[in-house]
Protein backbone atom coordinates (compact mmCIF):
# COMPACT_ATOMS: atom_id res chain seq x y z
CA UNK A 1 0.00 0.00 0.00
CA UNK A 2 1.42 3.56 -1.45
CA UNK A 3 2.59 5.20 1.98
CA UNK A 4 1.31 8.75 1.71
CA UNK A 5 4.47 10.68 3.00
CA UNK A 6 2.95 14.57 2.88
CA UNK A 7 4.62 17.14 5.36
CA UNK A 8 1.69 19.26 5.83
CA UNK A 9 1.60 22.60 7.62
CA UNK A 10 -0.42 22.42 11.44
CA UNK A 11 -1.08 26.54 10.59
CA UNK A 12 -4.79 25.63 10.71
CA UNK A 13 -4.98 24.27 14.17
CA UNK A 14 -5.88 27.21 15.34
CA UNK A 15 -8.58 27.74 13.42
CA UNK A 16 -12.09 27.82 15.21
CA UNK A 17 -12.53 24.03 13.37
CA UNK A 18 -9.57 23.29 14.39
CA UNK A 19 -9.79 23.44 18.24
CA UNK A 20 -13.18 22.03 17.84
CA UNK A 21 -11.55 19.13 16.66
CA UNK A 22 -8.76 19.20 19.24
CA UNK A 23 -10.88 19.74 22.30
CA UNK A 24 -13.13 16.95 20.72
CA UNK A 25 -10.46 14.55 20.93
CA UNK A 26 -9.25 16.04 24.30
CA UNK A 27 -12.60 15.07 25.57
CA UNK A 28 -12.31 11.33 24.30
CA UNK A 29 -8.91 10.38 25.33
CA UNK A 30 -9.74 11.44 29.09
CA UNK A 31 -12.86 9.07 28.82
CA UNK A 32 -10.34 6.83 27.54
CA UNK A 33 -12.74 6.02 24.18
CA UNK A 34 -9.53 6.60 21.91
CA UNK A 35 -5.72 6.19 22.46
CA UNK A 36 -3.72 9.26 22.07
CA UNK A 37 -1.60 8.47 19.25
CA UNK A 38 -5.10 7.87 17.61
CA UNK A 39 -5.85 11.51 18.07
CA UNK A 40 -2.75 12.66 16.62
CA UNK A 41 -3.20 10.80 13.52
CA UNK A 42 -6.66 12.48 13.32
CA UNK A 43 -5.15 15.87 13.69
CA UNK A 44 -2.31 14.83 10.46
CA UNK A 45 -5.44 14.00 8.54
CA UNK A 46 -7.15 17.00 9.72
CA UNK A 47 -3.83 19.35 8.43
CA UNK A 48 -4.22 17.47 5.40
CA UNK A 49 -7.75 17.55 4.44
CA UNK A 50 -8.40 21.36 5.56
CA UNK A 51 -5.62 22.65 3.03
CA UNK A 52 -7.06 20.27 0.34
CA UNK A 53 -10.16 21.42 0.81
CA UNK A 54 -9.98 24.87 1.17
CA UNK A 55 -7.46 24.82 -2.34
CA UNK A 56 -10.22 22.43 -4.00
CA UNK A 57 -13.57 23.19 -2.72
CA UNK A 58 -13.38 26.92 -1.92
CA UNK A 59 -14.31 29.07 -4.72
CA UNK A 60 -15.39 32.30 -2.55
CA UNK A 61 -13.23 35.55 -3.28
CA UNK A 62 -12.70 38.44 -1.17
CA UNK A 63 -10.65 41.81 -1.28
CA UNK A 64 -9.43 44.03 1.18
CA UNK A 65 -7.24 47.43 1.24
CA UNK A 66 -5.05 48.72 4.17
CA UNK A 67 -2.36 50.15 6.07
CA UNK A 68 0.81 47.77 6.17
CA UNK A 69 1.91 48.26 9.66
CA UNK A 70 4.78 45.59 10.06
CA UNK A 71 5.89 42.57 7.78
CA UNK A 72 8.00 39.66 8.58
CA UNK A 73 9.56 36.94 6.26
CA UNK A 74 11.20 34.02 8.74
CA UNK A 75 11.85 30.74 7.48
CA UNK A 76 9.58 31.02 4.63
CA UNK A 77 6.46 32.14 6.20
CA UNK A 78 5.07 36.00 5.85
CA UNK A 79 3.54 37.41 8.75
CA UNK A 80 1.55 40.74 8.14
CA UNK A 81 -0.23 43.05 10.46
CA UNK A 82 -2.16 45.38 8.69
CA UNK A 83 -4.33 48.19 10.23
CA UNK A 84 -7.32 49.93 9.16
CA UNK A 85 -8.84 47.64 6.90
CA UNK A 86 -11.96 47.58 4.46
CA UNK A 87 -13.07 44.40 3.16
CA UNK A 88 -15.21 43.58 0.22
CA UNK A 89 -16.84 39.66 -0.18
CA UNK A 90 -18.39 38.18 -3.18
CA UNK A 91 -22.04 39.43 -2.05
CA UNK A 92 -20.91 42.95 -2.02
CA UNK A 93 -21.31 43.01 1.49
CA UNK A 94 -18.85 45.20 3.19
CA UNK A 95 -17.04 45.68 6.77
CA UNK A 96 -14.01 47.28 8.73
CA UNK A 97 -11.41 46.02 11.17
CA UNK A 98 -9.14 48.17 12.97
CA UNK A 99 -5.80 45.43 12.63
CA UNK A 100 -5.85 41.89 11.39
CA UNK A 101 -2.74 39.65 11.31
CA UNK A 102 -2.48 37.31 8.44
CA UNK A 103 0.10 34.42 8.86
CA UNK A 104 0.57 32.98 5.23
CA UNK A 105 3.07 29.45 4.34
CA UNK A 106 4.38 28.58 0.84
CA UNK A 107 1.71 26.85 -1.17
CA UNK A 108 2.09 23.40 -2.17
CA UNK A 109 3.05 22.85 -5.27
CA UNK A 110 -0.55 20.94 -7.11
CA UNK A 111 1.11 16.99 -8.12
CA UNK A 112 0.88 15.96 -11.54
CA UNK B 1 18.94 74.00 4.00
CA UNK B 2 18.27 71.64 7.05
CA UNK B 3 20.80 72.65 10.05
CA UNK B 4 23.07 70.85 11.82
CA UNK B 5 20.18 70.52 14.93
CA UNK B 6 17.53 69.33 12.43
CA UNK B 7 16.50 65.91 13.55
CA UNK B 8 14.17 65.86 10.84
CA UNK B 9 15.33 63.97 7.54
CA UNK B 10 16.34 66.25 4.87
CA UNK B 11 15.65 66.10 1.74
CA UNK B 12 19.30 67.07 -0.62
CA UNK B 13 18.39 69.16 -3.56
CA UNK B 14 21.33 70.89 -3.96
CA UNK B 15 21.50 74.57 -5.11
CA UNK B 16 25.14 75.45 -5.14
CA UNK B 17 25.15 75.09 -9.20
CA UNK B 18 23.07 78.62 -8.45
CA UNK B 19 24.81 79.70 -11.78
CA UNK B 20 23.66 77.05 -13.85
CA UNK B 21 20.16 76.95 -15.39
CA UNK B 22 19.90 73.52 -14.56
CA UNK B 23 17.58 71.03 -11.94
CA UNK B 24 19.52 69.31 -9.50
CA UNK B 25 21.85 67.17 -8.49
CA UNK B 26 19.18 66.25 -6.46
CA UNK B 27 20.05 62.88 -4.52
CA UNK B 28 18.67 59.52 -5.04
CA UNK B 29 20.46 57.03 -2.98
CA UNK B 30 23.07 56.64 -1.23
CA UNK B 31 24.83 53.26 -0.35
CA UNK B 32 27.23 53.42 2.53
CA UNK B 33 28.58 50.40 5.28
CA UNK B 34 29.34 50.31 8.97
CA UNK B 35 30.65 47.50 11.00
CA UNK B 36 29.00 47.21 13.98
CA UNK B 37 31.67 44.70 15.95
CA UNK B 38 29.57 42.14 16.88
CA UNK B 39 27.78 38.85 15.56
CA UNK B 40 24.13 38.57 14.79
CA UNK B 41 21.80 35.36 14.63
CA UNK B 42 19.65 36.61 11.74
CA UNK B 43 17.64 34.23 12.64
CA UNK B 44 16.67 36.39 15.78
CA UNK B 45 16.66 39.11 14.30
CA UNK B 46 13.84 37.74 11.61
CA UNK B 47 12.16 36.94 14.41
CA UNK B 48 11.80 39.62 17.12
CA UNK B 49 12.48 42.56 14.55
CA UNK B 50 9.77 44.28 12.88
CA UNK B 51 10.12 44.68 9.05
CA UNK B 52 12.64 42.24 8.53
CA UNK B 53 12.91 39.58 5.59
CA UNK B 54 15.18 37.01 6.07
CA UNK B 55 15.55 34.18 2.85
CA UNK B 56 18.96 32.19 3.89
CA UNK B 57 18.71 30.10 0.58
CA UNK B 58 18.23 33.34 -1.30
CA UNK B 59 20.78 35.83 0.11
CA UNK B 60 22.31 35.72 3.25
CA UNK B 61 21.61 38.94 5.14
CA UNK B 62 18.41 40.14 6.72
CA UNK B 63 17.11 42.68 5.22
CA UNK B 64 14.99 45.63 7.06
CA UNK B 65 13.59 48.40 6.20
CA UNK B 66 13.02 51.88 8.21
CA UNK B 67 10.12 54.31 7.30
CA UNK B 68 11.56 57.46 8.92
CA UNK B 69 14.21 58.13 6.87
CA UNK B 70 13.30 55.65 4.28
CA UNK B 71 15.88 53.67 4.51
CA UNK B 72 17.39 49.82 4.00
CA UNK B 73 19.87 47.44 6.22
CA UNK B 74 21.54 44.84 5.00
CA UNK B 75 22.71 42.91 7.88
CA UNK B 76 25.21 40.29 7.60
CA UNK B 77 26.51 37.86 10.22
CA UNK B 78 29.77 38.90 10.69
CA UNK B 79 28.57 42.33 11.99
CA UNK B 80 29.01 44.21 9.31
CA UNK B 81 25.89 46.33 7.80
CA UNK B 82 25.11 48.29 4.49
CA UNK B 83 22.71 51.38 4.64
CA UNK B 84 20.80 51.77 1.07
CA UNK B 85 18.42 53.97 -0.12
CA UNK B 86 18.92 57.40 2.03
CA UNK B 87 18.59 60.85 0.14
CA UNK B 88 21.51 62.55 2.33
CA UNK B 89 24.48 61.68 3.82
CA UNK B 90 23.28 62.95 7.59
CA UNK B 91 19.93 60.72 6.99
CA UNK B 92 22.33 58.12 6.32
CA UNK B 93 23.86 58.07 9.30
CA UNK B 94 20.27 58.84 11.56
CA UNK B 95 18.91 55.77 9.66
CA UNK B 96 22.59 53.26 10.37
CA UNK B 97 22.05 54.46 14.26
CA UNK B 98 18.39 53.90 14.53
CA UNK B 99 19.15 50.59 12.97
CA UNK B 100 22.14 50.10 15.33
CA UNK B 101 19.48 51.07 18.58
CA UNK B 102 16.77 48.31 16.99
CA UNK B 103 19.57 45.71 17.32
CA UNK B 104 20.58 46.59 20.87
CA UNK B 105 16.76 46.40 21.42
CA UNK B 106 16.70 43.28 20.50
CA UNK B 107 19.43 42.05 22.39
CA UNK B 108 22.52 42.42 20.59
CA UNK B 109 25.45 44.93 21.47
CA UNK B 110 26.21 46.86 18.35
CA UNK B 111 28.88 49.69 18.45
CA UNK B 112 29.15 51.85 15.39
CA UNK B 113 32.87 51.68 13.90
CA UNK B 114 33.90 53.22 10.21
CA UNK B 115 30.92 54.31 8.90
CA UNK B 116 31.70 55.00 5.01
CA UNK B 117 29.67 56.30 2.14
CA UNK B 118 30.38 54.02 -0.41
CA UNK B 119 28.57 55.36 -3.65
CA UNK B 120 25.69 58.41 -4.31
CA UNK B 121 23.76 58.79 -6.81
CA UNK B 122 22.40 61.78 -7.77
CA UNK B 123 20.14 63.03 -11.05
CA UNK B 124 20.79 66.20 -12.85
CA UNK B 125 18.52 68.01 -15.66
CA UNK B 126 20.43 69.84 -17.76
CA UNK B 127 17.20 71.67 -19.52
CA UNK B 128 18.50 70.86 -23.00
CA UNK B 129 18.61 68.55 -25.49
CA UNK B 130 22.13 67.18 -26.80
CA UNK B 131 23.28 65.35 -29.71
CA UNK B 132 25.12 62.05 -28.28
CA UNK B 133 27.53 61.74 -31.38
CA UNK B 134 28.71 64.99 -31.01
CA UNK B 135 29.86 64.28 -27.76
CA UNK B 136 30.97 60.66 -27.98
CA UNK B 137 32.96 62.55 -31.11
CA UNK B 138 34.20 65.81 -29.47
CA UNK B 139 35.46 63.64 -26.34
CA UNK B 140 36.29 60.42 -27.28
CA UNK B 141 38.38 59.60 -24.74
CA UNK B 142 35.82 60.34 -21.85
CA UNK B 143 33.29 58.88 -23.52
CA UNK B 144 31.71 55.16 -24.11
CA UNK B 145 28.60 54.89 -26.10
CA UNK B 146 26.71 52.43 -27.83
CA UNK B 147 23.16 53.02 -28.49
CA UNK B 148 22.00 49.40 -29.56
CA UNK B 149 23.35 48.45 -26.05
CA UNK B 150 21.59 51.32 -23.97
CA UNK B 151 20.14 54.99 -24.65
CA UNK B 152 22.78 56.99 -22.92
CA UNK B 153 26.29 57.44 -23.08
CA UNK B 154 28.66 56.81 -20.18
CA UNK B 155 31.07 59.66 -19.45
CA UNK B 156 34.00 59.08 -17.16
CA UNK B 157 35.57 61.89 -15.32
CA UNK B 158 39.52 62.16 -15.90
CA UNK B 159 40.70 59.61 -13.25
CA UNK B 160 37.71 59.96 -11.08
CA UNK B 161 35.46 56.80 -10.02
CA UNK B 162 32.70 59.10 -11.13
CA UNK B 163 30.62 58.70 -14.24
CA UNK B 164 27.80 60.33 -15.37
CA UNK B 165 24.57 58.61 -17.66
CA UNK B 166 24.13 61.41 -20.57
CA UNK B 167 20.82 61.16 -21.98
CA UNK B 168 19.60 62.91 -24.93
CA UNK B 169 16.67 64.51 -23.25
CA UNK B 170 19.63 66.49 -21.69
CA UNK B 171 19.01 64.37 -18.37
CA UNK B 172 22.36 63.28 -16.62
CA UNK B 173 22.50 60.53 -13.49
CA UNK B 174 25.94 60.95 -11.87
CA UNK B 175 27.35 57.99 -10.16
CA UNK B 176 30.15 56.75 -8.09
CA UNK B 177 30.92 59.87 -6.33
CA UNK B 178 31.50 59.13 -2.78
CA UNK B 179 30.96 62.81 -1.08
CA UNK B 180 27.95 65.42 -2.16
CA UNK B 181 30.40 68.09 -2.92
CA UNK B 182 32.11 65.84 -5.82
CA UNK B 183 28.26 65.79 -7.28
CA UNK B 184 28.50 69.95 -7.55
CA UNK B 185 32.05 69.91 -9.25
CA UNK B 186 30.88 66.54 -12.00
CA UNK B 187 28.18 68.89 -13.16
CA UNK B 188 30.12 72.12 -13.03
CA UNK B 189 32.69 70.19 -15.34
CA UNK B 190 30.56 68.85 -17.74
CA UNK B 191 28.00 71.35 -18.16
CA UNK B 192 29.96 73.62 -20.74
CA UNK B 193 30.74 70.06 -22.26
CA UNK B 194 27.24 69.65 -22.93
CA UNK B 195 26.22 72.78 -24.02
CA UNK B 196 28.94 72.35 -26.84
CA UNK B 197 26.72 69.84 -28.17
CA UNK B 198 23.25 71.09 -27.24
CA UNK B 199 20.57 71.21 -30.24
CA UNK B 200 19.30 74.75 -30.74
CA UNK B 201 15.78 74.95 -32.09
CA UNK B 202 15.40 77.55 -34.87
CA UNK B 203 12.37 79.24 -34.64
CA UNK B 204 11.06 81.14 -37.99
Amino acid sequence: MAQQNQMSYELYRSTSVGIALADTLDDLISSRRIEPQLAMKIMGTFDESIAKVLNDKVKARMSFKGHLDTYRFCDEVWTFVIKDIHFKMENSSTFDAEKIKIVACLAKEKAA
Amino acid sequence: MASPNDRTSSVSTRNSSRALPIDGPKITNIVCGVNLNCRFELKTIALYGRNVTYYPKKFNAAIIRMREPKATALVFQTGKMQVLGAKSVDDAKLAARKFARMLQKMGFSPRMEGFNVQNIVAVVDTKMIIRLEKLHHDHYVYSRWEPELFPGLVYRFHESKVKALVFTTGKVVLLGSKQEEQLDECIKLLYPVLNECRVIEQNK
